[in-house]
C-alpha cells in the first residue's frame, strides 16, 4: 500500500488545487483496493454474498489505518473514499462482463448504497451517465458519491458539503431525476 | 446533452418549481416561467422520472425452496444475515421427520477448512450447554461446495420485534436482557465469544424463552484473510475496535450487549441516524456514544406504555449510566465481565444504587497506608484484564491477521489455565485471585511465544498482582520482564516494569532500589516511542515516592503536574488521569498548597464522578477534600464534605469498612476542634472494636485509638486516654521505627493523659519527646500536630516548675 505520509502531501495538494494531485493519489491506493474487492467479490454474485458494509469498512481500514491523515482533511478524504469506491464497483462490474439487460433499466440508486442490488451492466451504465454529470455540474456528482457510493446520510453529506440537508435532498431528487432520464435515452 | 449543459441552471429551477407546483397548475406555471417548450418538455420529463419507483426485484431466495442441501430440504427462507442466508429444513432422521435452521454462509465468510474447524471445534460447541442458546447441530458442504451450519430451529420474535408487540415496560425488557446477559455470561466462561449479537440474533418463543442464535459461529468463520472480523460484525452493534479491525475480547460482546440494551430501552440504536462511514469515524476518532435520552422517540414511549417524558425520566441516571459504561468506545472503560453488568440492572430492578466497582483502582498510592483491599478483583476479571492486554499489544503493531492468532494463542492459554485453577493443580476446588495469578505467570511462556507480547502479559499480571497487594510477587515477575526488556532492547516496557518495580521498591521500604529504579524508568520514559501512560506514571512513581521518602523539591511538583498534563493531553483514561490527578492533589496538599491542592481534588472529582464504579475512589477523593478545607481552618465546612465521604465508603464497601471508618475518624477529629468532643466520643468507641477485628494487629491501628484518646482527653475521662496511649505504644513499638513521626502522636497524647491526672512528672518526658518527634514537617497537619505538642510541652513544663 502507498505510503501515508505521500497519501497526505497528495491529500494536501489536491486541496490546494493542484488537480493532477487527484489522478496521483488514484494510483497509489487503487491496486490494493482492487484486491480487496476482488476478495470480497470473488465468485458469487454480489447479491448473495456482499453486504454494503463489508466493502465500505475494509475500505475504510485500510485508507484509513495506513495512513497519518488527519481528520481536518475530512471532506477530501471522503469525496477520494467515495471516488475511489464507485470505481472499485464499475471496475467489477466490467470484469464480470456486460450481461444482455432484461427490460427495463431501473437506476441503481438505493436509498442505502447504489450498487446493493445493482447488476454489472447496470453499474456501467450509470457510471457512464456519472461521467456525463461530473462534466456538467461536478458537485452534484459528489453528492451522489457522498451518498450512494459511500453510504452517507443525507445529514452527513450536508456537513461534509458545507449545506444543508434540504439543499442535498433538493439536489438529489433533481439528480435522481436526471439520471433516470439519461439512462433511459438510449 | 449539450442543450442541458446550456440551460442546466435554468433546467434546475423549472423542476423545482415543478415539484412544489400542484399538477394541473403545472404547464401553466412553468410556461409563464420560461418560454422555451422544449426546455419545459425536458424539465417535466426529468420530474416525471425523479418520482417513479424502481420495480422490486425477485428474492433470489425464494428459488432455492423445496431443493436440498446435504440431507436437508429446504422448506421456507427464514432470513438473510450478514454472513448468509437462514432456511428452515428438514430431514429424516431415525423414522421421524427433524426440523431445524440451516444457515448457507458466503464462501469468503467460511473461508477454507471450514468443515474441519467444525469437527474440531465440535466438542467446544457440544459443551453450550444452556437452556438459552440454540444448539449447533451439524455443518458441511454443499454439493455445490457451498459451507452450511444446521442449527436447532427455533419458532420465535427477534428480541426486540418480541419487546414491542408486547408493549413490554422496562422492568420487563430488563428481566429479558439479563436472561441474554446470563446466556452470554455462559459461554464466555466457556471463552466462546459471540461477536455478532444483535436482536436478530435473538429469539424469544411464545412462552417467553430466550433462545440466543449463532453462539460458535464466530469460532468456525474463518475470513478471507485479507477480509477480517469487521465483515461479520453488524455495524450498529459492533465495537469501536471491531470496527477498526483490531483484536477481538468479550469486551466486543459486552459493548454489543449494551447497544441492544440501548435499542431495547430508548427505541432506536445508538447511531441510529448516521452511516457505517460515520460509525467507523466514531470508533477511529474513540467518540462516547450518544445519550440515551435524547434517542427516545414518541413511538418508543408509546410502545413502552408510557408517555415520552417519564420515558426519558425512567432511563436518565442509573439506566443511562449503565448503558454508557457498555458502550465506551475503549474496552478497558466498560464493564470487566457480564457479571457486573448484571449485578447492576438487578440491583436497579431492586431500586437499590448502581454501584458496581470493576476493578480496584490500579497505582493507587495512598495517603494512609490503610486502603480498602476489600474488593479482590475476581478471576474473570483478570482474564479480561489479560485479554485486554494483548488486544493491546494487538494494536500497537497493527497487524490484523496475526491479532486474530494472538487472540486465539491467549484464549488456549486462559482456557488451560481455568483447567489448571480449577483442578488438582492447586489442591482445591477453586483458586484463589493469588494463587490464579501466579499460575498465571507459571504457564504465560507455553502459550505466547512472542517475547514482546509475553512481556506485555506479564506486565499485566504483576499489576494485577501489585493491585491485589501481592507486592513479592510482583516484584519477582517485573524483574523478569526488565531483564528481557533490557536485553530485546523494549524501552516501553523496561520503563513500565521500572516504574512499578520502583514504586513497589518503595512501598516494601527499599528506599534506595526504588530511588535507582523509578529514576531510571523516568529517563527511559523520556525517549521515543514510549506510550503517554508509561511516561505519567514513570513521573508520577518517581516524584511522589521522593517527595514522601526524604527528597523533596520543587522538580518533584512539575514532575507531577507534568504526569497530570500527559494524561490530560493524551486523553488517557478516566481512571488514569483521575489516578495522576489525585497524586498531585495529595502533594500539593501535603505541602500545604491548599488552594491549587483543593482545585486539584475538584478535577479529581470530576472524573470520577462521571463513573458510576468510581464511587470508593470519588469518596477518598472527597476525604481529601475535606482535609484540605479543614487544613484552611473551615473545619465547619469540611464536616458536610467528610460525611460525604462517609456515605459513598458505606455505600461501595459497608459501614465497617477501612474506608468507611477512616471518613469517620476524621469527621470526629474534626468534632473536636469545634469543642464537639461529646459527639465525637461516641463515634470513637463504635469504631474502635470493628477496627480493632479489622486492622487490631497492625501499627496504623494506632490513628483511631489517637482520636479515640483525645476524645477521652478532651470529654475528661484521662484514665481511658492513657490506656489508650497505651495501647498505640503497644502496636506501633517494634514495627515502626523509634524516631517516627508517628509515635510524637502517641507521647503527645499520653502527656495530656498523664497532665490531666495531675501526674505532671510523668507526664514531662512524654511532652519532650512528642516535641522532638513532632518538629520539622512541612505538610499542614503536621506543622498542627507540632504546635499542639510544643503547648502541651510549655503547659506541663509551667505544671511541674509550679509544683
Amino acid at each position: 500500500m502507498a505510503d501515508a505520509g505521500e497519501i497526505t502531501v497528495l491529500l494536501r495538494d489536491w486541496r490546494a488545487g493542484d488537480p493532477a494531485a487527484i489522478e496521483h493519489l488514484f494510483e497509489l491506493v487503487y491496486p490494493q483496493l482492487r484486491v480487496i474487492a476482488g476478495a470480497l467479490f470473488r465468485g458469487e454474485r454480489p447479491e448473495n454474498l456482499l453486504q454494503p458494509t463489508s466493502v465500505v469498512n475494509e475500505l475504510f481500514l485500510k485508507l484509513i489505518r495506513q495512513r497519518s491523515l488527519r481528520f481536518e482533511d475530512r471532506e477530501h478524504f471522503y469525496s477520494l473514499s467515495a471516488r475511489l469506491m464507485r470505481r472499485v464497483l464499475v471496475d467489477h462490474a466490467r470484469s464480470e462482463g456486460r450481461q444482455k439487460r432484461d427490460g427495463g433499466i431501473p437506476v441503481p440508486l438505493h436509498p442505502d448504497l447504489a450498487w446493493v442490488d445493482a447488476r454489472p451492466a447496470e453499474m456501467m451504465d450509470l457510471d457512464r451517465v456519472l461521467e456525463e454529470l461530473e462534466q456538467l455540474d461536478e458537485r452534484k456528482c459528489r453528492m451522489v458519491e457522498l451518498r450512494f457510493f459511500l453510504g452517507f446520510t443525507a445529514e452527513e453529506t450536508a456537513e461534509l458539503l458545507n449545506t444543508s440537508k434540504a439543499t442535498v435532498d433538493r439536489e438529489l431528487r433533481f439528480v435522481r431525476g436526471w439520471l433516470y432520464d439519461r439512462l433511459h435515452e438510449e | 446533452m449539450t442543450q442541458d449543459s446550456e440551460n442546466w441552471v435554468l433546467l434546475q429551477e423549472l423542476f423545482h418549481l415543478a415539484e412544489v407546483t400542484p399538477d394541473a397548475d403545472r404547464e401553466r406555471v412553468l410556461a409563464e416561467k420560461c418560454p422555451d417548450e422544449k426546455l419545459r418538455r425536458r424539465a417535466l420529463k426529468i420530474f416525471t422520472a425523479s418520482s417513479l419507483e424502481e420495480p422490486l426485484k425477485p428474492q433470489p431466495q425464494d428459488s432455492a425452496v423445496g431443493t436440498r442441501i446435504g440431507p436437508y430440504t429446504l422448506i421456507s427462507h427464514l432470513g438473510t444475515g450478514g454472513i448468509g442466508a437462514v432456511y428452515l429444513v428438514q430431514r429424516m432422521a431415525g423414522g421421524a421427520l427433524q426440523r431445524s435452521a440451516l444457515k448457507v454462509l458466503a464462501p469468503h465468510s467460511a473461508g477454507p477448512g471450514f468443515v474441519e474447524r467444525f469437527h474440531r471445534e465440535q466438542h467446544i460447541l457440544a459443551s453450550l450447554d444452556h437452556p438459552n442458546i440454540t444448539r449447533m447441530l451439524d455443518a458441511g458442504l454443499s454439493d455445490r461446495g457451498q459451507p452450511y451450519l444446521v442449527m436447532e430451529y427455533v419458532d420465535g420474535q427477534h428480541l426486540d420485534t418480541y419487546c414491542n408487540t408486547h408493549k413490554l415496560g422496562i422492568p420487563e425488557r430488563l428481566q429479558l436482557f439479563l436472561r441474554v446477559c446470563d446466556a452470554v455470561a455462559y459461554a464466555h466462561r466457556s471463552l466462546i465469544v459471540h461477536l455478532d449479537l444483535k436482536p436478530p440474533n435473538i429469539l424469544v418463543t411464545a412462552d417467553g424463552t430466550v433462545k440466543l442464535l449463532d453462539f460458535g459461529t464466530s469460532k468456525l468463520i474463518q475470513a478471507d484473510s485479507r477480509l477480517t472480523t469487521t465483515v461479520m460484525a453488524t455495524p450498529a452493534y459492533a465495537s469501536p475496535e471491531q470496527l477498526r479491525n483490531e483484536a477481538v475480547t468479550t469486551s466486543c460482546d459486552i459493548y454489543a450487549l449494551g447497544a441492544i440494551l440501548f435499542e431495547l430501552l430508548a427505541g432506536t440504536r445508538p447511531g441510529n441516524k448516521s452511516s457505517v462511514a460515520a460509525m467507523i469515524e466514531r470508533a477511529i476518532k474513540e467518540l462516547e456514544p450518544e445519550r440515551l435520552t435524547a434517542a427516545v422517540t414518541a413511538e418508543a414511549a408509546e410502545q413502552r406504555g408510557v408517555s415520552e417524558s417519564r420515558l426519558r425520566q425512567m432511563l436518565r441516571g442509573d439506566l443511562a449510566t449503565i448503558v454508557q459504561k457498555c458502550l465506551r468506545p475503549r474496552a478497558k472503560d466498560r464493564y470487566p465481565s457480564i457479571d457486573p453488568l448484571a449485578q447492576d440492572i438487578q440491583r436497579y430492578l431492586k431500586g437499590r444504587p448502581v454501584l458496581a466497582r470493576p476493578q480496584t483502582t490500579l497505582y493507587r498510592v495512598g495517603k494512609f497506608v490503610r486502603r480498602n483491599r476489600g474488593a479482590v478483583a475476581t478471576a474473570v476479571i483478570v482474564v479480561v484484564a489479560l485479554l485486554a492486554t494483548v488486544a493491546y499489544a494487538g494494536w500497537r503493531q497493527e497487524q490484523a491477521v496475526r491479532e486474530g492468532q494472538r487472540a486465539l494463542r491467549m484464549q488456549n492459554f486462559m482456557y488451560r489455565l481455568f483447567k489448571l485453577a480449577n483442578s488438582n493443580y492447586t489442591g482445591k476446588s477453586s483458586a484463589t485471585v493469588p494463587e490464579f495469578l501466579e499460575l498465571g505467570v507459571k504457564m504465560l511462556p507455553q502459550y505466547i511465544k512472542n517475547p514482546s507480547d509475553l512481556r506485555e502479559a506479564q506486565m499485566g499480571l504483576a499489576e494485577s498482582m501489585y493491585e491485589n497487594g501481592d507486592l513479592d510477587s510482583a516484584q519477582k515477575v517485573l524483574t523478569e520482564t526488565i531483564v528481557s526488556s533490557r536485553a530485546a532492547n523494549d524501552i516501553p516496557a523496561e520503563a513500565e516494569s521500572e516504574a512499578f518495580a520502583g514504586n513497589i521498591a518503595y512501598l516494601k521500604g527499599q528506599v534506595e532500589a526504588g530511588a535507582t529504579l523509578t529514576a531510571h524508568a523516568l529517563e527511559l520514559s523520556r525517549k521515543s516511542g514510549v506510550p503517554p501512560s508509561v511516561r505519567a506514571w514513570s513521573a508520577g512513581f518517581y516524584a511522589w515516592n521522593r517527595e514522601n521518602n526524604g527528597y523533596r523539591s520543587d522538580e518533584n511538583v512539575r514532575l507531577l503536574q507534568y504526569a497530570a498534563k500527559e494524561c490530560r493531553d493524551n486523553n488517557l483514561s478516566d481512571r488514569e488521569t483521575a489516578d495522576v490527578f489525585y497524586l498531585l492533589g495529595q502533594d500539593l496538599e501535603l505541602r500545604g498548597r491548599l488552594d491549587e491542592a483543593e482545585q486539584v481534588f475538584n478535577q479529581t472529582l470530576d472524573v470520577y464522578r462521571k463513573d458510576p464504579a468510581a464511587l470508593c475512589d470519588q469518596s477518598e477523593v472527597y476525604g481529601d477534600l475535606a482535609y484540605t478545607k479543614e487544613m484552611r481552618g473551615d473545619v465547619q465546612g469540611a464536616l458536610p464534605i467528610y460525611q460525604r465521604a462517609y456515605d459513598g465508603y458505606k455505600q461501595c464497601t459497608g459501614p465497617d469498612s477501612s474506608g468507611a471508618l477512616t471518613e469517620q475518624e476524621f469527621q470526629a477529629g474534626a468534632l473536636m476542634k469545634l469543642g464537639r468532643a461529646k459527639e465525637a466520643l461516641p463515634m470513637m468507641e463504635t469504631a474502635i472494636p470493628i477496627w480493632r477485628k479489622l486492622d487490631g494487629g497492625s501499627p496504623d491501628f494506632a490513628e483511631p485509638l489517637y482520636f479515640l484518646s483525645k476524645a477521652y482527653v478532651q470529654t475528661g475521662h484521662f484514665e481511658e486516654a492513657e490506656k489508650g496511649a497505651k495501647e498505640m505504644m503497644a502496636v506501633q513499638e517494634g514495627k515502626v521505627a523509634s524516631t517516627d513521626r508517628r509515635f510524637g502522636a502517641t507521647h503527645m497524647i499520653w502527656a495530656e493523659a498523664l497532665a490531666g491526672q495531675h501526674k505532671y512528672a510523668e507526664a514531662l518526658p512524654h511532652a519532650q519527646m512528642a516535641e522532638k518527634l513532632l518538629t520539622n514537617s512541612i505538610s499542614p497537619g503536621a506543622k498542627l500536630m507540632s504546635a499542639e505538642a510544643h503547648q502541651v510541652l510549655v503547659d506541663v513544663q509551667a505544671k511541674v516548675q509550679s509544683f
